[in-house]
């Protein structure tokens, strides 16, 4: 059964990779292959999401610490013109150093005062990207600086990342990896910490866990993968905002919650599951643009009230449905004597 | 630096009109925290349909701003029994389903008043007009009003609070929900007594800054991180805290800008929950859960 069920999901994980690899392919348009690149991006923001949610605590402020990874990266490559390759990880860096620091007071607080706190922030650092305007832009933004450009890769040598499909590929490149970094970290002891914390941070500390400092790490490390998804976001869009109706407001970062909670917040995949679902809808009731926040916030709705696990859950009841079917099949199909030599 | 008196008076009557506005907003929100532990993320998209109510009320029938507010009031304490019933009951059990069903109102909320009312500015009627004088400097009349109007409102419900049965009861139920049941209090209808109330003082507090400013299907998002934040620095459930922590606000709000600059400003709440996180966590005058 277990080799069955990891088999299973090894293949489920193949298929889903060679789908994001054929997909801008086959669809062959620039907007097509901008809306999978953004998907691709939210789709690390939901999983990373999800990581704070290992030690039982929700974000609202995820979205300010892309916010910083994205100023950091691009405003590193316009001022200092460093290459994609240093400014990513570095942008990542600083919001996982900004969540370090902020982690310490705000991780001293559980739940709802949580939330609170990292709405303020993500709010916090929206209106100081507004209003320093020396550094970056205020009301106008941030424009003009490079996209990825050419970058060389150890073993292949130079390759140009400019084009919308190549910068496609990149984007799916660091955020297989760093999902898969993601779920090693969850399966790790340090991941099995993590859901200690969740389920009894009292009965973690008696057993001689220091909980603050693994929520705190817990924190950082979400909020890397965060500053790597605002810094892959800021390079594929080559501009950026920190108006109220842009990515950094505080719709993307409920957007994001709901993402993860209507995939399912249990499972690692369902984060994924539903940042690719929810995107797709979005995206297909374009022409009602402006109802698409109210069909997610039904949906978001809808979902927390009548499946709060989620939807990737589905195939799972599907699979315990079928299951109990068969058994209540097999016990009137058995002979009653071979019942009764059981 | 060298600043004219008036711009600092001016900042300060902006910063005390602001700060009984989101003194308004936090009541609201401490209160249903309090019943029903649900922080109600779309409480800014009530303060912003308060306005439009105000709004279509005074431009299509023509009423008094005083009565359009007092009517609006009555309109968002039922929207608030309907949501308590329909979304926020269901929901009580789990606080994050809680969380995401509020923040899926507020999507719901937000898009639909864009849809309905436009994204251009609107205004309503001015709370008062012309300056004032306070000793020798030039204060315009509205700051004062709105201040006035809040404060009435707030003293209200201190009020109610303290002295009407159903009022102690609320305090009951949020004190000690079991007690309060054994007493025949029930959570339900307490519940749904805060988010009425709770409603109420957000419409109220939506027209008072529609009034001072403008309205726009976004209004609702700075008081909300306002309101919020006030909860946290003055300690959740606390009236003395929500007061200290909205003025200290509404007075960075007001004057931080005009001294240090726009970017102080926007920090400056952040750093001070920080400071008040690391000396005492459970807020000015919060008590440890």
């Amino acid at each position: 059964m277990q080799n069955k069920s990891s088999l299973a999901s090894s293949v489920g994980w193949a298929l889903a990779v060679v789908l994001a690899i054929v997909f801008p392919l086959a669809l062959s348009s620039i907007y097509w292959t901008s809306v999978l690149t953004k998907i691709i991006i939210y789709v690390l923001m939901a999983v990373s999401l999800r990581t704070i949610y290992l030690v039982g605590e929700f974000s609202l402020g995820h979205v300010g610490f892309m916010c910083v990874g994205a100023y950091t990266s691009a405003l590193l490559t316009l001022k200092a013109g460093l290459p994609l390759a240093l400014t990513l990880p570095v942008g990542g860096l600083l919001a996982g150093f900004t969540a370090f620091s902020l982690g310490y007071p705000f991780m001293r607080v559980k739940g709802i005062y949580f939330v609170i706190l990292t709405v303020l922030t993500s709010e916090s650092f929206r209106q100081l990207a507004l209003n320093w305007k020396s550094l970056t832009g205020g009301i106008d933004g941030l424009i003009g600086f490079p996209g990825a450009g050419a970058l060389s890769l150890p073993g292949i040598g130079q390759v140009d990342f400019g084009g919308p499909n190549e910068y496609y590929y990149l984007t799916l490149s660091v955020v297989c990896v760093s999902l898969y970094l993601l779920h090693r970290i969850e399966k790790s002891r340090l991941g099995f910490i993590w859901l200690a914390i969740r389920e009894t941070d009292k009965m973690a500390g008696a057993v001689g866990i220091n909980v603050l400092r693994y929520k705190v790490i817990n924190f950082s490390v979400a909020c890397f993968f965060a500053g790597i998804g605002g810094a892959l976001l800021a390079h594929s869009e080559q501009a950026l905002s920190a108006m109220e109706g842009a990515s950094f407001g505080i719709m993307t970062t409920i957007y994001l919650l709901v993402y993860m909670v209507v995939g399912g917040r249990m499972r690692f995949e369902g984060p994924i599951v539903g940042t690719v679902v929810l995107s797709l809808v979005s995206e297909f009731t374009r022409p009602v643009e402006e109802y698409q926040p109210m069909i997610i916030g039904a949906i978001a709705i809808a979902v927390v009230m009548i499946l709060p696990d989620g939807l990737s859950i589905i195939p799972e009841k599907i699979g315990l449905w079928r299951f109990k079917s068969l058994i209540a099949k097999s016990k009137t199909d058995l002979d009653p004597k071979t019942q009764e030599g059981l | 630096m060298n600043l004219p008196i008036e711009a600092i008076w001016q900042g300060l009557m902006n910063g005390l009109a602001l700060g009984w506005i989101y003194v308004l907003m936090a009541l609201g929100l401490t209160l249903i925290f309090g019943i029903m532990h649900i922080m109600q993320f779309a409480h800014g998209e009530t303060y912003m349909l308060g306005a439009y109510v105000v709004y279509y009320l005074t431009a299509s029938l023509g009423l008094s701003l005083l009565a359009a507010m007092a009517l609006s009031m009555v309109v968002m304490a039922a929207v608030g029994l309907v949501l308590e019933r329909l979304l926020f009951r269901p929901l009580k059990m789990d606080w994050a389903s809680a969380v995401v069903g509020a923040t899926g109102l507020t999507l719901i909320l937000q898009s639909g008043s864009v849809v309905m009312f436009g994204l251009y500015h609107r205004n309503i009627p001015l709370l008062a007009q012309g300056p004032f004088n306070i000793l020798g400097t030039v204060v315009p009349k509205d700051r004062i009003a709105a201040v006035v109007a809040a404060v009435v409102l707030s003293l209200a419900l201190y009020l109610f609070l303290k002295l009407t049965e159903y009022g102690q009861a609320m305090v009951a139920s949020a004190q000690n929900p079991e007690g309060a049941i054994l007493q025949g209090i029930s959570p339900n209808r307490m519940s749904a007594l805060s988010m009425a109330i709770g409603c109420a003082l957000a419409a109220a507090g939506g027209t008072l800054a529609g009034s001072l400013f403008n309205l726009s299907p976004y209004m609702g998002l700075v008081p909300l991180v306002k309101g919020i934040t006030i909860i946290v620095l003055g300690g959740m459930g606390s009236l003395p805290g929500a007061f200290i922590a909205g003025m200290t606000l509404g007075l960075i709000d007001g004057l931080v800008p005009i001294l240090f600059g726009a970017a102080w400003a926007s920090i400056g709440p952040l750093l001070l929950v920080i400071g008040i996180l690391v000396i005492k966590p459970q807020g000015f005058f919060g008590h440890a859960e």
